[in-house]
C-alpha cells in the first residue's frame, strides 16, 4: 500500500496553486535530508500546463499537471550510479541530496521527460518528494493537495483511495512502471460544429449526429441542441465519418474527416429536400 | 527570498487576511507560518482549527448540496505572496529625484525619465513638511490634491489609501481625486435609470440567489463574466466551486464574450464571442426576437414596468427606421443572426439567469451605459424576481457590509473593522474634487466641469448635480499626495495622465508605496511604505461568502529596510507639525487595534484577550437565511408594496427622469439604445477611425494580477498565460491574437508586436490563440508601466497608456478602458532598441521584471 495522489483534470480550473505552493515550500527552505532548496525559478516539482482545445467558438482548456509519479518501478532508481534514488515504505521517490552525485542519469533515466531537475548550483538532481518532510511531521496532505480550491487534487493512503483509482488512469499506460500517480479525466479529442439552415436563418436542431472511426470500433452518435450545436469529447484520434441527418433536410456526409486534433468542424448549412 | 530558517520549526503562526481590496474589509484567509524570523510558508486557513465544533451553511438543490470548503479557497495572488515581500523593486529607504531640487530647479518636464538618489528619513520629512508648509503660504492647502483611493493590500489601522487625508484636514484642507465607479461604470450611470438598485444599479437584493439559481435555473449567461479572474483578488475561488457544481447539477452555462475567458475555458457549454463593446446590439436584436414572437412576459412588463410602449417602438425601428432585427445585430456584433435568434428563444423558453463579474466592454467601455441598461430591460421582460430568473454578480459577496449584497447564506452579523481604520472614509470628501478619470483635463485643460460627485456610495440624484474645477473660489492644484500611484497602468489615456505629471505648475508630486512601481517613477519624492506581512493589524473576512471572521494579526516578520506603514510615515510627518497626539488621538497602534475589536460586532462573544490568544473568531451564521426573499421576488410578487428607487417606483424602459434632466443627450437618451460612433468616442468598426486601427481592444481585470498589484511575483511569471519571454529576455504582456489576425499580420506566437492607435504605442509578447474571436485582441490591464518613451512608448505593456481620453459620455464621468480601436504590429525590436538604448540597457531581469536598480543614480 502506501500513499497515491488522484488528480482529476475536470475538476482542475488551472488556478495553478498546486505549483505555486509546491515553490512556496521548497524555494529557499532546506528539508534535508528529504530535499534540499529549490531555485528560486526554473523548476516545476508539480507544473500545470494549459493546453488549449478547439477552435472559435468551440474551445476548451485542459489543464495538464507534471510531476514525479512515484513509480514503484521507478527507472531513475535503478539508473542512479550513486544509489542516492531510495523507494520510502510509503511510496514516495526520494533523491537523496546528499548521496546524488549530479550524475544526471537519473534526469535521462526517466521516461516522462519532465519531472526531474536539475539543479546547477547544488549539483544535485531534484524532484517531488511526496512532501515527505511533511508526511514525516504527521502531515496527511501534500502542500499541493491541501491548496487546491476545486478538489481536482486527491492525496491519501492507497486503501483509502480504491474508488478513486477505479476512475482513473496513468499518464502514461504504456510504460508499466507502476506509478503513484493517477489522473481522471485526461483529455482525448472532440468533434463538434453549429448545424444551421441558411435560407430559414435558422440553427438546426434535433440533427442527429452519428461519428464512425474508420476501421475501428463502433459509432459514436449525438443530437443538436438549441443552438445547433453538438459536441463529442473522449474520441480516440483517427479519421471519421460524419454523418449529419434530420427528416426533411438532406443529409450531411463527410466521409473521411482527419480528427489528428480536437476539431470544431464550423457552421455546417444543412437544406431542406425538394419535394 | 527568504534564506533557510532554523530547522523548519514553526515558532510563530500569524492568521489574517491576505487580500487586495484595501478598505478594511478582507478576504483570502491565511496562516503564516514562520520560523526564526522568515516565513515558512502561507497556507490556507482552517477555519475549524480553533473552532472544532464549527459547522458551514449548506445549500441544498436537486439532490445535491454544497458549503464552502473548512480550507479558505485563496488564489495563488495570495498562497506566492512571498515573492512580493521579498520583490527586487521594494523601495527599502526614502528616494528623491535627483533633478528636483524644492529650493532650485524643479525640472517637471522630467518626471519619468529621471533617476533617484536615497536620502534619509530626516531630510525626506523636511522636504514634506517644508513644501506642504510653503503650498499653503502661497496658495491654500486646496492646492494639494490627495490621491488615496483604490484597491491595494487590506490593512487597517495602517490602511493602505488614505491615512493623509485627516492630517491634511487637520491642516486647512485638500482637493480630493474621487474615485469613480471604475467597474461599475455601465451599472451606475446606466441600470440605475432602469431599475434603481442603488447603490451601484447591479441588481440587489441578491440574498439567497444562489440557492435559488441552484434550484430553479435552466442556463445562466456569464455576460462578459469571469469567476476565474476579478473574484480571486476580492472574494477568492468560491465562484469556481459554484461553476463546478452548476456543471454538477445540470446548468447549461453559457460565456457571452469576445475571449474564451478563464471560466469560460473550464466552464462554459457554450461560448458565444461577440465582437468588443457591441453588446448593446446583441441585446437588441434578442429583444426585437421577442417582440416580434411575443415571448416575452407582457404581463410582468404590463404589472411591473413603464415605457414599454417607447422601448418598442425604439426596437421595431419605429422611431428611427432601423428595425433591431437579429440580422440587424448580426452585422454589428459578428454573431451569426441564426445564434441571436436560437439565443432568444432559449432565454424565453427556459429559466435563465445573467451572471456579471464586473468585466468586459460591456461595464468599462465607451457608452457602457447602454449595454448595462439593455441587460437590465432584458431580464424585466422575462420577469427578473421570479424563480430561476436573476442577475447574479460572482463578485463583492457583501459589498458595503449588506447582507443584501451576499447571494449566500449570510452570518448572523457582518464583522466590521472600521472603528480601527485609519485610512479614507466614505463620507470624507472636502469642498473641491475632481473626478479620478479626469485628472489630465484638470490639470492641462482647466477649467472642466461634470456630472455628479462619481462616489459608488451615492445615489442617482448625484448624477443631475453640476460640478466645476476649480469650484467658484477654488484653488487649482499645484502637489500631489498619492499613496495608490496606479493612474498610469488603470486608468483612461494615461499617456496624457503622464503629460500632465509632467506640467510646469505640478510643483511637487510625493508618492509612499512599498514597491518603485507605475507611477512612483512619475514623483519627485517617494517614501517607503510596507507590506501587510510587516505590521500589527487587526482585520476581517467578510466578502468570501465561507466564513465571516475577525483577526488579531500580529506582525508576520519585522518591516524590511526602513520601511514604515502608511499609517506610521503619515504620523512621523504629524509629528513633525506638533499635531501628532491630534493625529492619532492619543492612541497607539495597539489601542486602535482594541477599538477595531470594540466595535467589529464581537466584543460580547469573544474578550479580546481570547481574540489574541487564538488569532481569530468565527461569526456565527444567520440561522433564519431561509426566510429572505430570493433576489427581486418581492418586488416581483407585489410591486406596489415593494417599489424600487425610480421616480415610477417600477422597471423604466424609457426614463422620464433623464428625458428631463438631458433632453438633447444622444449618448444616453431616456431609451436605451445602440450608439456606436458618437460624439465623445469613435471607437467602432465602420468609422474612419477603424481604417487605420482595425482591430478592438478587450482589456479586462487581469488573471495574474489585482490591477497593477503582483505583477513582480516571480512564481506567476513562470505561468504561461502571465508572460511571454521575448528574445531579448524580457518578459513581455501577452497579447491574445487569433491566427487569422495574427498570420494577415505575418506575426508569430511569441513575436514581440507593438499596439497603438494616436494616443500611443505599448509592446506586447504575441500569444497567438483560438481563446479570442478574429477582429478583436485581448490584453489584461494592470501590467508594470516600463516607460521607453514616457506618455508616448511603453514596454510594460499597460495598455492603459493607449486607452480613450473621454468620460462614458458626454453626461457620465464614468472611465472607459476597454472596447477601443487600435493596430498590431511585429516589433522591429532592434530598431526600437537602437533608438532608444538607454531605456533597453536598464538593469532587469526576467524573474521579477523591473528592479529599484534601475532608477537609481550609479545603479547599485
Amino acid at each position: 500500500m502506501g500513499k497515491v495522489m488522484v488528480i482529476d483534470i475536470t475538476k482542475c480550473n488551472g488556478c495553478h496553486n498546486c505549483q505555486i505552493a509546491c515553490k512556496d515550500e521548497h524555494c529557499g527552505n532546506d528539508w534535508s535530508p528529504i530535499a534540499k532548496p529549490q531555485p528560486l525559478t526554473g523548476q516545476f516539482w508539480h507544473k500545470v500546463e494549459d493546453k488549449v482545445r478547439g477552435q472559435v467558438p468551440k474551445v476548451k482548456v485542459a489543464y495538464e499537471h507534471y510531476l514525479c509519479q512515484q513509480c514503484d518501478d521507478a527507472p531513475c532508481l535503478k539508473a542512479c550510479q550513486s544509489k542516492a534514488i531510495y523507494k520510502r515504505p510509503d511510496g514516495a521517490v526520494i533523491v537523496d541530496p546528499d548521496k546524488c552525485r549530479g550524475n544526471h542519469t537519473c534526469v535521462k533515466a526517466c521516461p516522462y521527460g519532465n519531472v526531474i531537475f536539475y539543479n546547477e548550483d547544488l549539483r544535485i538532481a531534484q524532484k517531488c518528494t511526496f512532501c515527505a518532510h511533511l508526511l514525516d511531521q504527521g502531515w496527511t496532505q501534500t502542500r499541493c493537495s491541501e491548496v487546491c480550491p476545486t478538489g481536482a487534487i486527491t492525496f491519501g493512503e492507497e486503501k483509502d483511495l480504491a474508488d478513486f483509482i477505479a476512475r482513473a488512469e496513468p499518464l502514461r499506460p504504456d510504460l508499466n512502471v507502476k506509478p503513484r500517480v493517477y489522473y481522471i479525466g485526461l483529455p482525448k479529442t472532440f468533434i463538434g460544429a453549429t448545424i444551421y439552415d441558411p435560407a430559414a436563418d435558422e440553427v438546426v436542431e434535433g440533427a442527429a449526429v452519428t461519428l464512425k472511426r474508420v476501421g475501428a470500433g463502433a459509432a459514436v452518435t449525438a443530437t443538436t441542441d438549441e443552438f445547433g450545436d453538438f459536441l463529442v469529447d473522449g474520441l480516440e484520434k483517427g479519421v471519421y465519418g460524419v454523418a449529419i441527418e434530420k427528416a426533411g433536410y438532406a443529409p450531411l456526409i463527410m466521409a473521411a474527416v482527419n480528427v489528428d486534433k480536437d476539431l470544431n468542424l464550423g457552421d455546417l448549412a444543412m437544406t431542406p429536400e425538394r419535394r | 527570498m527568504s534564506e533557510n530558517p532554523k530547522n523548519g520549526q514553526v515558532d510563530k503562526t500569524v492568521y489574517r487576511g491576505l487580500c487586495f481590496i484595501g478598505i478594511a474589509a478582507d478576504t483570502n484567509s491565511v496562516r503564516v507560518e514562520c520560523s526564526d524570523g522568515k516565513i515558512l510558508r502561507i497556507r490556507p486557513l482552517q477555519y475549524n482549527e480553533k473552532y472544532p465544533e464549527l459547522q458551514p451553511w449548506k445549500i441544498e438543490a436537486r439532490g445535491k448540496s454544497f458549503s464552502p470548503s473548512m480550507l479558505s479557497a485563496i488564489p495563488p495572488l495570495t498562497l506566492g505572496y512571498k515573492n512580493r515581500l521579498y520583490s527586487p523593486n521594494r523601495v527599502l529607504y526614502p528616494l528623491k529625484r535627483v533633478d528636483w531640487d524644492p529650493n532650485g530647479e524643479r525640472n517637471p518636464q522630467n518626471r519619468g525619465n529621471s533617476k533617484y538618489q536615497r536620502i534619509s528619513w530626516d531630510e525626506a520629512l523636511d522636504i514634506v513638511v517644508s513644501e506642504i508648509t510653503r503650498i499653503k503660504e502661497k496658495y491654500g492647502m486646496e492646492a494639494i490634491l490627495s490621491q488615496s483611493d483604490g484597491h491595494a493590500e487590506t490593512k487597517t489601522v495602517h490602511a493602505a489609501h488614505g491615512c493623509h487625508r485627516r492630517l491634511l484636514r487637520m491642516l486647512g484642507g485638500f482637493t480630493l481625486q474621487t474615485r469613480n465607479t471604475d467597474s461599475w461604470e455601465g451599472w451606475y450611470w446606466g441600470a440605475k435609470h432602469v431599475w434603481g438598485c442603488e447603490n451601484l444599479g447591479q441588481m440587489v437584493p441578491v440574498s439567497n440567489v444562489a440557492w435559488d439559481i441552484s434550484t430553479n435555473s435552466d442556463a445562466v449567461l456569464f455576460w462578459g463574466c469571469d469567476p476565474e479572474t476579478t473574484p480571486w483578488g476580492f472574494n477568492g475561488q468560491m465562484a469556481s466551486r459554484l461553476s463546478y457544481w452548476w456543471t454538477e447539477l445540470g446548468i447549461k452555462q453559457v460565456y457571452i464574450a469576445p475571449d474564451c475567458n478563464y471560466g469560460n475555458a473550464v466552464h462554459a457549454d457554450k461560448w458565444i464571442p461577440v465582437l468588443p463593446n457591441t453588446d448593446a446590439a446583441l441585446y437588441l436584436g434578442v429583444a426585437h426576437t421577442w417582440m416580434v414572437e411575443g415571448t416575452y412576459d407582457k404581463e410582468y412588463v404590463k404589472t411591473h414596468s413603464v415605457g414599454f410602449d417607447k422601448f418598442e417602438e425604439y426596437v421595431l425601428g419605429k422611431t428611427d427606421g432601423v428595425a433591431k432585427t437579429a440580422r440587424w445585430a448580426a452585422e454589428i456584433t459578428g454573431v451569426p443572426s441564426y445564434t441571436i435568434k436560437a439565443l432568444a428563444r432559449y432565454w424565453a423558453k427556459k429559466r435563465v439567469s445573467v451572471a456579471i463579474g464586473n468585466g468586459g466592454p460591456g461595464v468599462r467601455g465607451p457608452y457602457s451605459t447602454e449595454p448595462a441598461r439593455l441587460q437590465a430591460c432584458l431580464l424585466a421582460m422575462q420577469g427578473v424576481g421570479k424563480p430561476g430568473r436573476h442577475q447574479m454578480k460572482m463578485i463583492e459577496w457583501g459589498l458595503y457590509n449588506k447582507k443584501t449584497n451576499n447571494p449566500f447564506p449570510p452570518p448572523k452579523y457582518v464583522p466590521l473593522a472600521l472603528a480601527a481604520n485609519r485610512g479614507w472614509a466614505y463620507t470624507d470628501t472636502p469642498p473641491q474634487f475632481i473626478p479620478k478619470d479626469m485628472i489630465h483635463d484638470a490639470i492641462l485643460k482647466p477649467p472642466i466641469s461634470w456630472y455628479g460627485t462619481t462616489l459608488s456610495r451615492d445615489s442617482v440624484d448625484q448624477q443631475f448635480i453640476k460640478y466645476t474645477y476649480p469650484r467658484e473660489g477654488g484653488t487649482p492644484i499645484h502637489m500631489i499626495w498619492t499613496d495608490s500611484p496606479s493612474w498610469i497602468t488603470c486608468w483612461n489615456d494615461t499617456n496624457a495622465f503622464v503629460k500632465a505629471l509632467q506640467d510646469p505648475q505640478i510643483d511637487f508630486v510625493l508618492a509612499q508605496h512599498p514597491w518603485m512601481e507605475n507611477d512612483c517613477q512619475m514623483a519627485d519624492l517617494v517614501l517607503p511604505s510596507n507590506t501587510m506581512l510587516e505590521v500589527d493589524d487587526m482585520g476581517v473576512e467578510s466578502q468570501s461568502a465561507a466564513f465571516s471572521l475577525v483577526f488579531h494579526e500580529p506582525r508576520a516578520v519585522e518591516a524590511r529596510g526602513e520601511s514604515m506603514s502608511d499609517y506610521e510615515i503619515v504620523c512621523a510627518i504629524a509629528e513633525r507639525f506638533g499635531v501628532l497626539d491630534t493625529y492619532t488621538q492619543g492612541k497607539s497602534v495597539d489601542d486602535w487595534i482594541k477599538t477595531g475589536w470594540e466595535h467589529s460586532g464581537c466584543a460580547n462573544e469573544i474578550t479580546y484577550e481570547e481574540l489574541k490568544d487564538k488569532g481569530y473568531y468565527v461569526v456565527p451564521q444567520d440561522p433564519d437565511w431561509k426566510e429572505n426573499k430570493a433576489g427581486m421576488l418581492a418586488f416581483c410578487e407585489d410591486p406596489e408594496k415593494n417599489p424600487l428607487s425610480t421616480p415610477s417606483g417600477k422597471i423604466e424602459f424609457y426614463s422620464e427622469r433623464l428625458a428631463t434632466h438631458f433632453p438633447d443627450d444622444k449618448e444616453r437618451p431616456p431609451v436605451p439604445g445602440w450608439i456606436g460612433n458618437g460624439e465623445s468616442h469613435q471607437e467602432c468598426i465602420g468609422g474612419e477611425r477603424s481604417k487605420l486601427y482595425p482591430l478592438l481592444v478587450i482589456s479586462n481585470h487581469p488573471r495574474w494580477r489585482v490591477h497593477s498589484q503582483h505583477d513582480d511575483m516571480t512564481w506567476l511569471r513562470e505561468i504561461h498565460t502571465c508572460k511571454v519571454m521575448g528574445p531579448d529576455g524580457y518578459q513581455y504582456e501577452p497579447l491574445w491574437i487569433h491566427p487569422t489576425d495574427a498570420a494577415k499580420r505575418g506575426i508569430v506566437d511569441g513575436d514581440v508586436v507593438k499596439i497603438y492607435n494616436e494616443r500611443g504605442a505599448v509592446l506586447a509578447g504575441a500569444w497567438v490563440t483560438e481563446r479570442i474571436r478574429p477582429g478583436a485582441i485581448y490584453i489584461d490591464h494592470g501590467a508594470r508601466w516600463d516607460p521607453i518613451v514616457a506618455g508616448e512608448l511603453d514596454r510594460g505593456g499597460a495598455i492603459n497608456t493607449i486607452t480613450p481620453h473621454n468620460i462614458t459620455s458626454k453626461n457620465v464621468a464614468g472611465m472607459v478602458c476597454s472596447g477601443f480601436l487600435a493596430e498590431v504590429e511585429a516589433a522591429d525590436l532592434q530598431a526600437i532598441r537602437k533608438q532608444y538604448p538607454e531605456a533597453f540597457k536598464r538593469p532587469y531581469k526576467a524573474d521579477a521584471g523591473l528592479r529599484l536598480e534601475r532608477v537609481l543614480e550609479g545603479g547599485e
